[in-house]
């Protein structure tokens, strides 16, 4: 289908040529970040919902003071119930060092935190993580303690899982766009240039080509166009990327999680230029044989 | 200029035309019943004042138009519907000379004259020198690596009748061939189709000069007002007598 010679001059650098590449820079650029974004939902939704499944968090509320002994009972109390019940792993206070460590970024790390009444946080590791198991470890829990406040991060997860679907369903009909955009931008070049050289597909006709062979051409030039464009794409995306890196890696610790993105992300990177020289290919080639097979 | 063909020879006249008719879009008829035949190795002129339709004519049978009313046969094949696919092959059996030339401006004389043989992929050696051998016989060998803009419209011809004639046609269609040249070429040019036409192939070329119909000894083929009507080779004594 790739013919190696070419009767057209399809070479030179015409304006239709020039507007394909910067189109399909464009539309690549586009596709990076669109990809890019779903796959940063992805792998952050998998590590907060991996972080957060089988996972209780109790508080036993506050206590003006520590080692107020009734607060102290109280959890030791709690945690006796978690530790004998059976669908419990393990379950342990989180050091009051750890929950400073957490609302530093909110309060500092001056005195006040020291002196603020925190509540006792509880960490626990279900054995089972049915509804029916976490409903009888609330049950527990709740008699021991009556005023402890359960949370199994569910209500939470699914409101961020909502968010993340959205993201995803918009990343994915910015592909679809992007697509559709790249399809049209072909045709409308391709058509233009099928005007232009109405008279040198006229001779070559005569001549005895066929459809096939001149369809080649234009599809060729939509194939080196696009990938000359992809490529560009992809190159002014990468510093993109890394200033994006920069950007979230100066926020401090604990807000966004340390994600790593999948290998499949840069692989489906690389492959946009050549999807989209594919798609144009394919397209210019279907155009041009539509458009000759109106004529005689 | 030995080229291997597939398919040496046919069965049957080379072109034939029955009660054809031609028409564009909601325009009057350019012709409405037109007939004739072009037997295989034959030579004719085909002759008629400007407007005719000669240029119709021709190029209903280099395939460019369909005809709206009755057969057309081309080497003994019928072409009158033929589809699309199979037009390809046929026009590679023959060679067209274009009034206004028709030559690919971003390519060498070279290119040109070769892009038939190329687009029937014989081998580039093949290419190299038939066109070489064809481009000195037209006097433009110092010309072969000439973009067809800086020649003049004789050597633009010569190059368009090279292109018609490089793959050796079973059937050459001229139009208005040597308008662009003094005599001596013109008689040059004449002589090679009058060579091609002993070789094998039809030759049908579109003129209305009379000088050059009158000097060669082929019949004719006059268009006027939608008829064809055969004529036998022009008498010197014709010149400038309207052909009834």
């Amino acid at each position: 289908m790739i013919a190696l010679r070419s009767e057209l001059p399809l070479k030179k650098g015409d304006a239709s040529g020039r507007f394909v590449v910067w189109l399909v820079m464009v539309l690549v650029f586009m596709a990076s970040i669109a990809v890019t974004t779903n796959a940063y939902i992805g792998a952050l939704l998998g590590h907060w919902s991996q972080s957060v499944t089988g996972t209780l968090t109790i508080q036993i509320p506050v206590m003006l003071d520590a080692n107020d002994p009734a607060s102290t009972a109280a959890t030791e109390k709690v945690l006796d119930v978690l530790h004998r019940h059976p669908a419990v792993e393990n379950a342990a206070t989180v050091p009051r060092e750890k929950v400073t460590e957490l609302l530093k970024p909110w309060f500092g790390a001056g005195e006040t935190i020291a002196d603020l009444p925190l509540p006792v946080l509880i960490d626990v590791r279900m054995s089972a993580s049915e509804a029916s198991a976490i409903a009888a470890v609330s049950n527990a829990v709740q008699t021991a303690a009556p005023g402890a406040v359960i949370d199994d991060h569910r209500a939470w997860l699914n409101r961020v899982i909502g968010l993340a679907e959205g993201l995803g369903a918009i990343a994915l009909t910015t592909m679809a766009l992007v697509t559709g955009a790249l399809g049209l931008t072909i045709v409308f070049a391709t058509r233009a240039s099928l005007a232009a050289f109405a008279q040198v597909i006229d001779v070559l006709h005569v001549v005895g080509a066929k459809d096939g062979y001149i369809a080649g051409q234009f599809a060729r030039r939509a194939l080196l166009q696009s990938l000359l464009g992809g490529f560009a794409g992809l190159a002014i995306y990468a510093p993109t990327l890394g200033f994006i890196a920069w950007l979230a890696s100066r926020i401090e610790d604990g807000i966004l999680p340390d994600v790593r993105f999948p290998v499949s992300l840069w692989l489906t990177l690389a492959v946009l230029p050549l999807a989209a020289g594919a798609i144009a290919m394919i397209t210019a080639n279907v155009t041009v044989r539509r458009a000759l097979s109106a004529k005689v | 200029m030995a080229l291997v063909r597939k398919k040496t020879d046919f069965v049957g006249d080379t072109v034939q035309l029955e009660a054809v008719g031609l028409r564009y879009a909601d325009g009057p008829d350019i012709f409405s019943d037109v007939s004739f035949t072009i037997p295989q190795s034959s030579f004719h002129f085909l002759t008629g004042p400007s407007g005719a339709g000669k240029t119709s004519l021709l190029s209903l049978m280099y395939l460019a138009k369909r005809p709206t009313r009755g057969k057309l046969m081309l080497f003994g094949d019928d072409v009158t519907d033929a589809k699309r696919t199979r037009l390809p092959a046929i026009r590679r059996r023959l060679g067209v000379v274009f009034q206004d030339f028709r030559l690919l401006e971003h390519m060498t004389a070279f290119d040109n004259v070769a892009l038939p043989l190329r687009i029937a992929n014989v081998s580039e050696t093949v290419v190299e020198r038939n066109v070489s051998e064809l481009l000195k016989w037209v006097g433009l060998e110092e010309q072969m690596q000439a973009r067809p803009s800086v020649l003049s419209g004789g050597q633009q011809q010569r190059i368009a009748i090279a292109r018609a004639v490089v793959h050796r046609p079973k059937l050459i269609l001229a139009d208005e061939p040597t308008g662009n040249v003094d005599d001596a070429i013109a008689v040059r040019l004449m002589q090679l189709f009058v060579e091609l036409h002993k070789l094998g192939a039809s030759v049908i070329i579109a003129t209305h000069n009379e000088h050059l119909v009158a000097r060669f000894p082929f019949p004719r083929l006059h268009l006027n007002e939608g008829k064809v009507t055969a004529l036998p080779p022009m008498q010197a004594s014709e010149i400038g007598v309207v052909a009834s």
